[in-house]
């Protein structure tokens, strides 16, 4: 993706630096500074230029520090940590073209150094130009290496704030149903012991009317308060009579009470015969007390 | 324990040598409280080395340890930015255990006689210790007396983290002592507990990082395995020792159904607690549901941990072609015998990748060496998650109360009776077990550091940060370690 950097940039003074999809960065005399989380400081050709100005009024990057660049360049906003690292760059950015540059080199220390010897203006400068050209494309390659990067951590970023956001929702939705399951369920259970209240109810009731003996069939002297079990017995044997439709609560309900021994309520030894389902037959004769 | 009578304009460094003064003059009177655990307790030097962030915030839980004459007030100068701190700015929310009157007095505490009058303070941690110590020494009788006045003096998980975590350990005690006295069976959760329990996690992921981040930081260390393959997609089996209620997989069912990673199949295999039937039982439910809707093709099996311990992975069924991920949390570790054969039986089974998420202080607490060493790094773990639960929970106790009743709670009473049960004494810490083994762990993606990032801003709560530790992506509280994941391969 880099491919694309020309090789050689104008020095006219053209603005910005230029992107492989032809896009230029503008550029101003004041500081750019990215918009990421942690603001870096965008070395512009301009900046640069002012740099290597201030540099060489100061008699070349080795003589120069970042302190005395930054009172020369007098540009607001930038750090000695800026410049610090730049200074790096620029001298070995010069290191790298002195190696490569044969003639010019001389020349081009020449231009930064102030023992200058020669006096051939002309290739002092194409030298300089060429010098400074060849330095500008590394640190325009290098400064678009820096931004791609930051875009695409920026992108990275975004795109993980949205996944983020869709995980978080997807987690939040299965609470969500789970929680109402499990509501559900407590309720379920509720009406299953409503249900099992509603029984118990009626049982009584019916413990009430039994144990006043208006059944003219009973044997009241023998009669003993029917049990529970007993009388949900009758209960049952009445529910599927009338042929309710069994609801949950029937089943628990006669499950567990018919695990009491039938004591033959109805004196008579009536044989009632109930709870075929739960496979349990009573026995005919009834024993009371 | 270290009691000072500072000024209230005392800084934080100046504090500390107060603290060594005053700890100095305690320790004089502590003949049974040995030294490291003094020195476990100092908290402020604890504090000191983890390199607060910002020496302005005022550290809540250094609020506990010093006093001033008066005793109300504000200790310190307060953040007033920070949320979630209210405790600290109106003192008339002080709660009359934080009045510690004649705390200036050197011999504050009497230590030596066990009917002390309750001077207030810190006492209750000797005490707990002494309870720790007493379980150590078999001293049971002495322990229930020593617990019985502890009940007086903590009677409800209110006040400050540490008073409440206190409370939870003192419980936790509690039933460590009953339960060794009669047979406790497990019982099954009854569908209002489980409600609870699920509405507390709701809860504690709506305002604190810390679910989320273990849930989808692992989730991230999935797919990040699954990911880097070729063009095909094998199906993935993960293997859950620590399913809890399944939130973890919603996400991570997202992830699959859209990217149509793992060719759209997940399987599942959790290893669970029998007391916990009903919840599996709903966990089977709504994950086979959610995964209908997601349009996945899912399948979920639970083996018993009980099964488990005896069988290991033989307990567990695995398919030729299948990616396995095995998801492990200090849970399990709890439960086996010996880590080594773990992770042997772990390298049979060829796992794609292992990861570990410890939420539970694990790598700090185990291998402290002893009941009462484990059991103080608990109690200052847990003190922490309680202060960031504070700074994390909207105004009221409410939800504090339903997030520790039913999330912290039980995990506070599981560390006791692990720390007490000494029958791991002795192991190799997990990592050790882990690099013995010759696992390798597996840098953790950037996508799951962003995303750890992302997911603080979004809870918006300060004092958590997000920290790279060895191999471990950590969250962090003030510098303390709350959950640390790490992904590992053999």
């Amino acid at each position: 993706m880099y491919s694309a950097i020309r090789s050689s940039l104008p020095l006219d003074g053209s603005m910005g630096i230029e992107y492989s999809d032809g896009t230029n960065l503008p550029v101003d005399a004041c500081l750019v500074l990215t918009t990421d989380p942690k603001p870096r400081l965008r070395w512009t050709s301009e900046l640069h230029e002012r740099f290597v100005d201030a540099v060489t009024q100061l008699g070349g990057p080795d003589k120069a520090t970042p302190k005395t660049i930054m009172r020369t360049m007098g540009v607001k906003g930038l750090t000695l940590y800026h410049l610090k690292s730049h200074l790096q760059k620029f001298r070995q950015g010069r290191q790298s073209c002195k190696e490569s540059t044969e003639n010019s080199k001389d020349v081009s220390c020449v231009a930064e150094s102030q023992d200058t010897g020669s006096s051939s203006t002309s290739s002092l400068r194409l030298a300089a130009q060429e010098q400074n050209e060849s330095y500008q494309v590394t640190e325009a390659l290098r400064a678009q290496m820096e931004v791609q990067r930051r875009l695409h951590e920026q992108l990275e970023y975004a795109q993980v704030q949205r996944r983020l956001q869709l995980r978080i929702e997807a987690q939040g939705k299965y609470l969500q149903s789970i929680l109402e399951k499990a509501c559900k369920a407590i309720e379920d259970q509720a009406v299953a012991f409503a249900g099992l209240d509603a029984a118990r109810e009626e049982l009584s009731e019916l413990a009430i009317k039994v144990s006043s003996g208006c059944q003219g069939t009973f044997d009241t002297t023998k009669m003993t308060v029917p049990s529970l079990s007993e009388l949900a017995v009758a209960i049952e044997h009445k529910n599927n009579c009338s042929a309710e439709s069994s609801s949950t609560v029937g089943s628990p309900v006669s499950a567990s009470l018919m695990k009491k021994r039938y004591r033959g309520v109805l004196g008579n030894g009536e044989r009632l015969v109930m709870g075929h389902e739960a496979g349990w037959v009573m026995p005919s004769s009834s024993s009371l007390g | 324990m270290k009691v000072q009578a500072s000024s209230p304009q005392d800084n934080q460094p100046s504090n500390t040598t107060n603290n060594t003064n005053s700890t100095d003059n305690t320790t004089n009177q502590l003949p049974s409280m040995d030294e490291h655990v003094m020195r476990s307790m100092d908290w402020d030097s604890i504090m000191k080395e983890l390199e607060l962030d910002d020496d302005s915030t005022p550290n809540p839980l250094k609020t506990e340890f010093t006093t001033t004459e008066s005793a109300i007030g504000p200790l310190y100068a307060v953040d007033s930015n920070l949320p979630g701190f209210p405790d600290q700015i109106q003192p008339s929310d002080f709660d009359s255990s934080d009045v510690y009157p004649g705390q200036n007095q050197t011999s504050g505490y009497a230590f030596n006689s066990l009917d002390s009058v309750d001077n207030g303070g810190f006492d209750f941690i000797e005490d707990l210790i002494r309870v720790v110590d007493c379980v150590e020494s078999d001293e049971l009788q002495l322990a229930q007396v020593i617990l019985s006045r502890l009940n007086q003096r903590l009677r409800s998980p209110t006040g400050r983290p540490l008073q409440r975590a206190a409370f939870y350990f003192k419980e936790a005690l509690g039933s460590l002592l009953t339960g060794s006295n009669r047979n406790q069976t497990r019982l099954l959760s009854s569908w209002t507990e489980i409600v609870q329990k699920i509405r507390a996690v709701k809860e504690f992921s709506g305002i604190s990082p810390i679910p989320l981040f273990s849930h989808f930081t692992a989730n991230q260390a999935i797919l990040d395995s699954l990911s880097s393959q070729q063009s095909s997609s094998p199906f993935v089996h993960v293997v859950d020792f620590d399913i809890g209620f399944g939130g973890q997989y919603a996400s991570l069912m997202r992830e699959i159904a859209e990217k149509s990673i793992s060719s759209g199949f997940l399987r599942v295999t959790a290893v669970v607690a029998e007391e916990c039937a009903v919840e599996t039982r709903l966990v089977k439910e709504n994950l086979t549901q959610f995964a209908a809707e997601m349009k996945i093709r899912f399948q979920i099996e639970f083996v018993l941990a009980k099964t488990f311990e005896m069988l290991s992975f033989k307990a567990i069924r695995f398919v030729d072609g299948e990616r396995t991920v095995v998801l492990i949390s200090p849970a399990i570790f709890r439960r086996l015998s010996g880590i080594g054969d773990f992770v042997n039986n772990l390298r049979r089974v060829s796992p794609k990748v292992v990861i570990f998420v410890d939420g539970e202080g694990w790598t700090e607490i185990a291998g402290a060496g002893s009941f009462r060493r484990e059991f103080v790094a608990a109690l200052e773990f847990y003190t922490m998650v309680l202060e960031s639960l504070d700074a994390a929970a909207p105004p009221g106790d409410l939800v504090k109360k339903i997030v520790e009743a039913f999330v912290l709670r039980p995990k506070i009473a599981a560390a006791v009776e692990t720390a007490a049960d000494r029958r791991n004494a002795g192991e190799m810490t997990w990592r050790e077990a882990f690099c013995g083994a010759g696992m390798r762990s597996i840098q953790l993606s950037q996508f799951a550091v962003f995303q750890a990032e992302c997911l603080l801003e979004k809870a918006q709560v300060r004092g958590f940060h997000v920290a790279k530790r060895q191999e471990e992506l950590v969250l962090c509280w003030h510098g303390r370690a709350l959950v640390a994941t790490s992904a590992w391969r053999f």
